[in-house]
């Protein structure tokens, strides 16, 4: 951007006009452009080569760093496919209001038979109940001496799905639905270890999220510490390159580049000690598997994943370069 | 490249009042000195015009365009088109000479054909196209003052600025640098070298403009 000059003297201007020719921005080039963007990555790359040493440091705080996060990734998405596996055929109780006749019940149980989500119905009378408590309590006793059956008719439904953590919201939307019906007095779903399970499942998640969370802030002050002492050791070079004008786009350059390949190299280590890793359970884990008999395989990092965690990797080096070299490149001034 | 002072002041922040009232004007294609004693305002007259500094009253013309309208983004365009020598000659010792004198294309993005065509010319002019592998570490003073000179004038800059250039240099190769920066006048680059080397100065028969506690004392003549 450049500005003219807003206030000439107007007998100047006639001879200024011929002999020179204030800077104009350049037009965007874009060969030029790649070929310094491809020369900055390739010396950022050299660079770190010529400290081996404190490079693979840098590097190999970031994979352990980014490791962790991406071995309870790993975990828990083997802990949903073993869990997605197991189901269970749940019921919905539905407890009617006392003051309901037979009639009224009946047709509610016959209109919910019709419902395309539920298999069927199961009718129990007060009667029916009263014998099924009598039988299982051994409150006989106390049960005859009471003026009147206290129990209200209860409807058991049996749902069309068979349920498993992924697909438990739909049957508590369900459950919800027929609790909400004018004669049911109070719905129950019978799936409590599920619900416990998926409990435990978001729990872990949440977990996991948190973790990612604090390490990849730690990834960010590795990388912006690294940049900022690479910043400070090549102080010298900054300033030569600020007076013979360099914008400062083309000094933040090299280091935001020092970012990136810190990030995908850590991402890259990080991938692999995740590999490694669930190579190592995955003997003692199939073992396990084959004692519970199910078709279950062990999962571990597929090339998707790779690749996200190399693009999230490669992201926090170059935030944490930027942040870096913003703060520490505007103190270097030349005097 | 013409230059213009106009009543220019520079006071730091500090209170000290560095040069006040400051007006000379340089045409195009002139050699001139620039004289006073040490802390007299040479190298802050330099730093304005290379916008490292900037003035806190009075006018900078360079090329008719006041430097006070060019915003901080346009600082890199202008410096490109100014060559700087200093007195501490500020090569970069982790690179060899012909990168160091490629710098200044570097940074604008000249095409590698063209940096290797230019950065030899501009060691050739200053007579060390031999050195180029070499680290300038390896150099004499001499030859990194050259070598300094070199990188200055390789974007071809229509204003060469030098402060202090023969600062710890022996008489004969002072000479022979302030002889380099009259060759470039010669070819009509506008040249101003800030030196207290009076006696050099006075040989060189070039407008001598002095300087003394901020204020211009004396601009014209030949020194004495």
């Amino acid at each position: 951007m450049t500005q003219r000059p807003n206030q000439r003297g107007a007998t100047r201007q006639s001879v200024k006009a011929t002999q020179h020719h204030w800077p104009t921005r350049s037009a965007f080039q874009p060969g030029k452009y790649f070929r310094q963007h491809q020369a900055t990555l390739a010396e950022s790359f050299m660079r770190l080569v010529h400290y081996p040493l404190a490079s693979v440091m840098t590097v190999m705080v970031i994979a352990i760093a980014l490791s962790l996060p991406g071995g309870l990734y790993v975990l828990l998405k083997n802990v949903h496919a073993v869990t997605d596996q197991w189901e269970q055929q749940s019921v919905i109780t539905l407890y009617l209001f006392p003051e309901l006749e037979d009639t009224q019940a009946l047709a509610l149980s016959h209109r919910l038979s019709a419902q395309e989500e539920i298999a069927s119905v199961e009718y129990i009378s007060k009667e029916e109940g009263l014998r099924y408590f009598e039988r299982s309590s051994g409150y006989e006793q106390i049960m005859s001496a009471l003026p009147e059956n206290p129990l209200p008719i209860v409807l058991r439904v049996l749902p069309n799905e068979v349920v498993d953590v992924a697909t438990l919201p739909n049957l508590q939307a369900l459950r919800d639905q027929l609790a909400s019906q004018k004669e049911v007095d109070h719905a129950e779903l019978d799936a409590q270890w599920l619900q416990r399970l998926a409990s435990i499942l978001s729990f872990g998640q949440r977990f996991s999220y948190a973790l990612s969370i604090l390490l990849i802030v730690a990834v960010l002050l590795i990388v912006g510490n690294t940049i900022r002492m690479a910043v400070e050791s090549r102080r010298d070079e900054v300033l030569v390159m600020k007076l013979v004008g360099a914008t400062d786009a083309y000094i933040r350059r090299p280091f935001l580049y020092m970012g990136f390949w810190f990030g995908v190299l850590g991402g890259c280590f990080a991938s692999l000690c995740i590999l490694v890793l669930s190579w190592w359970v995955s003997s003692p884990a199939e073992r396990l598997i084959e004692l519970y008999q199910s078709g279950f395989q062990l999962q571990t990092f597929n090339a998707d994943e790779i690749v996200l965690c190399l693009t999230i990797s490669a992201l926090v080096g170059v935030i944490g370069a930027w942040i870096a070299v913003n703060r520490h490149i505007a103190n270097i001034e030349l005097q | 490249m013409e230059i213009e002072f106009q009543r220019v002041g520079k006071k730091y922040e500090s209170g000290q009042e560095a040069l006040s009232q400051v007006s000379f004007h340089l045409q195009q294609g002139e050699m001139a000195f620039l004289t006073g004693h040490s802390g007299a305002g040479k190298s802050t007259l330099m730093k304005l015009m290379m916008m490292i500094e900037r003035q806190t009253s009075g006018q900078i013309l360079i090329d008719g365009v006041d430097l006070r309208t060019l915003s901080r983004r346009a600082i890199p365009q202008h410096r490109r088109r100014v060559g700087v020598v200093f007195q501490n000659h500020q090569l970069l010792f982790d690179r060899s000479v012909f990168h160091n004198v490629a710098l200044p294309l570097q940074v604008s993005g000249a095409d590698p054909q063209q940096i290797a065509k230019r950065v030899r010319a501009a060691l050739d002019k200053v007579g060390l196209l031999d050195k180029e592998k070499y680290n300038p570490m390896a150099l004499s003073g001499g030859e990194q003052q050259r070598i300094g000179i070199a990188r200055a004038v390789v974007n071809k800059p229509q204003l060469l600025l030098a402060d202090e250039p023969t600062g710890n240099l022996d008489p004969k190769l002072s000479a022979e640098i302030m002889n380099l920066f009259q060759e470039f006048n010669r070819v009509g680059v506008t040249v101003l070298v800030a030196s207290h080397d009076l006696a050099l100065v006075a040989r060189m028969r070039h407008r001598v403009l002095t300087l003394s506690h901020g204020r211009m004392v004396n601009d014209g003549g030949f020194g004495s």
